[in-house]
C-alpha cells in the first residue's frame, strides 16, 4: 500500500515544473477569490443586504459566473491534472513539452483579464456572452470575447501538455498500459480539448461580429448549449479522478476491482458526452415530442460515470478498513484520516453531490424543465455541484498540494479541515432557499425580486436565506484563499526542509481484503435513487399547487 | 491494440456516430454541433492512432 506518491513525486519535480505549477495555483486562488466577491455582492443585492445600481450588479454577476465558473474551475483542474500527469505517468516525475504548459498558463490568465476587463467596461452580457444584449458596447464585447478565446487556446495547449506527458511515460514503459489515472488524465485532456473548440464555435463568430468582420451570429444560443455541455462534465470528471487520486495518497487504498474497470468508467464519461446533450434542447419549441421523450431518457446516463466511481472508491475503502479490522456498520468511516483537509473536503463533497445529483435529475426532466430552468431553481442545484462538490473537491487537492510544491509542512491544517463543513452548511442554506424559491417561480438573473411589491412576500424571504447562506459559504472559501495564499506565498524552503509526512496504512491481504462485504456504496446509491423519487414527486406536487406556467430560455 | 487505445478508439467510433446522426437526422435539430461532435470524433480517433503508434514503437525499443 502506497501513501504519499503524490507528495514525494511533487517534492522531486524539475523546478521550472514546480514554478509553473505555484503560478497557476496562484492564479487560480485570484480567480476563486473574485468570483466568490462577486457572488457574494450579488447574493447581498438580491437579500436587500446591500445597494447598487443594476449595472453594477449585472457587472457582478457576470464577474461572478466568468471568474469562478470558467477561471476558477479550469486553473485548478490544470493544476491537478498536470500533478497527477507528472506524478503517476513517469518514471521520474516531471511534465513532458512544459512549455505547451507554460504557454496554456500565459494565454489562460490573459484571458482573464480580458475578460474582466471586457467585463466591466461594457454591458455586462453575463456569463454566456449572447451578442444580442451588447448594444452600442461592441469594443468592450470584443475584449470579453477575446478572453475566452484565449481561455480556449491556454486549455488547449494545457491538454497537450497533458497528453505529452502521458505518451512520454507510456514510451518509458515499454508501451505497456496506463495506471487508471493516466487513462482517466488522457481522457480528461481529449474533452478538454473539444471544449476548447467548443469555446472556439460559441465565440469566435461573436468576437469576429463584435469587430465589425461578419454579420451577428445566428445561432449563439445552440453554441453556447453545446459548450456548457461539455462544461458540465469537466469538472465532474476532473473530481472524480482527484478523489481516486487523494484517496490512494491518503490511504494507499486502490480499487479493488482492478485498473481495466475504473478506465471503463472513466471512458464513459467521454461515451456519454454527446448523446446526453439532447436535454439541452427540451426548451427548444419546435423539438419533436418523441426526441423529448428520448433525450430524457438518456438524460439518465449523465450521472451514471460517477456513481460508478464512487462506488469503486467506496467499496474499496470498506473492503480494506474491514480487513485490517474495522467493525459495526459504518465503523469503517471511523478508519478514514479524517483530520487530513483532503479527506473532510472529499467527504463533504460527496455530501453535496448527492444533494445536487437529486436536484440535478428533477431538472433534467422534460416536462419539468420548462418550468424550472428560468427559476432559481437552478442556482440553488448547482451550486450544490459548483461549489459544495467540485470547488470542495480542488480546494481538498490544492490543500494537498500546495506544502510539497513548496517543500514546506502544511500551514492551517486543521482550520483547513473544519472549512467543509462550514462551507456546507452555507450552500445548504444557499441550495435549499433557493431550490424552494424556484419551485415558487422566483426568476433568476434577477435583482430585485420584489418587483415594486407585486412578488409573493416569500421570495424576499427566502433570498435573505439565500443571501445568508451566500455570506457563510463565501466567509469560508474565502478563508480557504487565505491559508492556502499565504502557504503559497511563504515559497519554497530552503534546501533540506521537509514537510511531514503521515504514517503509511498497515497493508491487508488481498485476498482477505476480498472476501469482505462492503455495502455501503450500493446502499448509498440505493438511497439516493429513492431520494430522486421523493424529490420529484414533491417538485411535481408543489408546482401543481402554484399558479405558475413555463416559458423557459434555457441555462 | 492495447486497452487504453481501445478504449480511445471506441469513444472516437461513437462520437463519429453522433456526429452524423446529429448533422443528418432533422427530428433531433442540431444540425450546428456537427463542429463539436465531429471535431471530437476526428481529435478521440487522431488521439488513439498516435497512442498505438507510441505502443508499436515502445514495445519495438523494448
Amino acid at each position: 500500500m502506497e501513501t504519499n506518491r503524490l507528495s514525494n513525486g511533487l517534492r522531486a519535480l524539475p523546478r521550472r515544473d514546480r514554478a509553473l505549477l505555484i503560478g497557476m495555483t496562484a492564479v487560480a486562488l485570484l480567480a476563486l477569490a473574485l468570483g466568490v466577491g462577486f457572488g457574494a455582492f450579488t447574493a447581498f443585492l438580491r437579500a436587500g443586504f446591500a445597494q447598487a445600481d443594476p449595472v453594477t450588479g449585472y457587472r457582478a454577476m457576470t464577474g461572478h459566473g466568468v471568474a469562478a465558473f470558467f477561471y476558477w474551475l479550469y486553473f485548478a483542474q490544470a493544476v491537478a491534472m498536470l500533478a497527477i500527469a507528472a506524478v503517476h505517468c513517469r518514471d521520474v516525475p516531471a511534465l513532458a513539452q512544459s512549455w505547451l504548459g507554460w504557454s496554456g498558463f500565459a494565454f489562460m490568465t490573459a484571458g482573464l483579464a480580458a475578460s474582466l476587463a471586457g467585463t466591466w467596461a461594457g454591458t455586462p452580457m453575463l456569463y454566456d456572452g449572447s451578442p444580442e444584449v451588447v448594444g452600442e458596447e461592441r469594443a468592450a464585447a470584443a475584449v470579453f470575447y477575446l478572453g475566452y478565446l484565449l481561455l480556449g487556446a491556454g486549455l488547449f495547449l494545457v491538454a497537450l501538455c497533458l497528453i505529452a506527458t502521458a505518451l512520454a511515460g507510456k514510451a518509458e514503459r515499454g508501451g505497456r498500459a496506463w495506471s487508471a489515472l493516466g487513462f482517466g488524465v488522457a481522457a480528461w485532456a481529449g474533452l478538454v480539448m473539444v471544449s476548447g473548440i467548443g469555446i472556439a464555435n460559441a465565440f469566435l463568430p461573436a468576437a469576429l461580429w463584435a469587430v465589425g468582420a461578419v454579420d451577428a451570429p445566428g445561432d449563439h444560443s445552440g453554441a453556447w448549449h453545446l459548450l456548457f455541455h461539455n462544461l458540465h462534465y469537466l469538472p465532474l470528471m476532473g473530481v472524480v479522478l482527484v478523489w481516486y487520486a487523494l484517496v490512494r495518497e491518503m490511504t494507499g487504498v486502490v480499487s479493488i476491482f482492478g485498473d481495466r474497470f475504473s478506465k471503463l468508467a472513466f471512458a464513459c464519461y467521454l461515451v456519454f458526452v454527446p448523446p446526453t446533450s439532447l436535454y439541452h434542447m427540451f426548451l427548444e419549441p419546435g423539438l419533436a415530442p418523441a426526441v423529448r421523450v428520448f433525450g430524457s431518457l438518456l438524460s439518465l446516463f449523465i450521472g451514471m460515470p460517477t456513481v460508478a466511481v464512487f462506488l469503486v472508491i467506496v467499496v474499496s475503502l470498506e473492503a480494506y478498513a474491514r480487513a485490517r479490522g474495522a467493525r459495526g456498520p459504518f465503523g469503517w468511516l471511523g478508519t478514514l484520516p479524517w483530520a487530513e483537509p483532503a479527506m473532510s473536503a472529499i467527504g463533504m463533497a460527496v455530501v453535496n453531490l448527492a444533494f445536487g445529483g437529486v436536484l440535478a435529475f428533477v431538472l433534467i426532466q422534460e416536462r419539468l424543465a420548462p418550468l424550472l430552468s428560468d427559476t432559481f431553481f437552478v442556482p440553488g442545484y448547482f451550486h450544490f455541484l459548483t461549489i459544495g462538490t467540485v470547488t470542495l473537491s480542488l480546494l481538498g487537492a490544492l490543500a494537498r498540494l500546495i506544502p510539497p510544491l513548496c517543500g514546506r509542512a502544511p500551514a492551517g491544517r486543521r482550520l483547513l479541515a473544519a472549512l467543509p463543513y462550514v462551507l456546507t452548511a452555507g450552500v445548504a442554506a444557499f441550495g435549499i432557499a433557493g431550490v424552494a424559491a424556484g419551485v415558487q417561480g422566483m426568476p433568476r438573473r434577477v435583482l430585485d425580486v420584489a418587483y415594486d411589491g407585486a412578488a409573493p412576500a416569500s421570495w424576499q424571504a427566502l433570498s435573505r436565506f439565500v443571501g445568508a447562506g451566500a455570506a457563510i459559504a463565501a466567509a469560508a472559501l474565502l478563508a480557504y484563499v487565505l491559508v492556502l495564499a499565504r502557504s503559497l506565498a511563504a515559497g519554497a524552503a530552503p534546501a533540506g526542509a521537509e514537510a511531514p509526512r503521515p504514517p503509511a496504512a498497515q497493508a491487508a491481504p488481498a485476498a482477505l481484503v476480498m472476501r469482505q462485504s462492503a455495502w455501503t456504496g450500493p446502499l448509498s446509491v440505493l438511497t439516493l435513487v429513492a431520494a430522486m423519487y421523493a424529490a420529484t414527486y414533491a417538485a411535481v406536487a408543489l408546482m401543481r399547487a402554484l399558479p405558475i406556467a413555463g416559458a423557459g430560455g434555457g441555462h | 491494440m492495447s486497452e487504453d487505445t481501445g478504449l480511445i478508439a471506441v469513444v472516437g467510433g461513437v462520437w463519429t456516430l453522433l456526429a452524423i446522426l446529429y448533422a443528418t437526422v432533422p427530428m433531433l435539430d442540431m444540425p450546428g454541433s456537427v463542429t463539436i461532435w465531429g471535431g471530437g470524433a476526428v481529435l478521440f480517433l487522431a488521439l488513439a492512432a498516435v497512442l498505438g503508434l507510441t505502443e508499436r514503437r515502445s514495445a519495438g525499443r523494448g
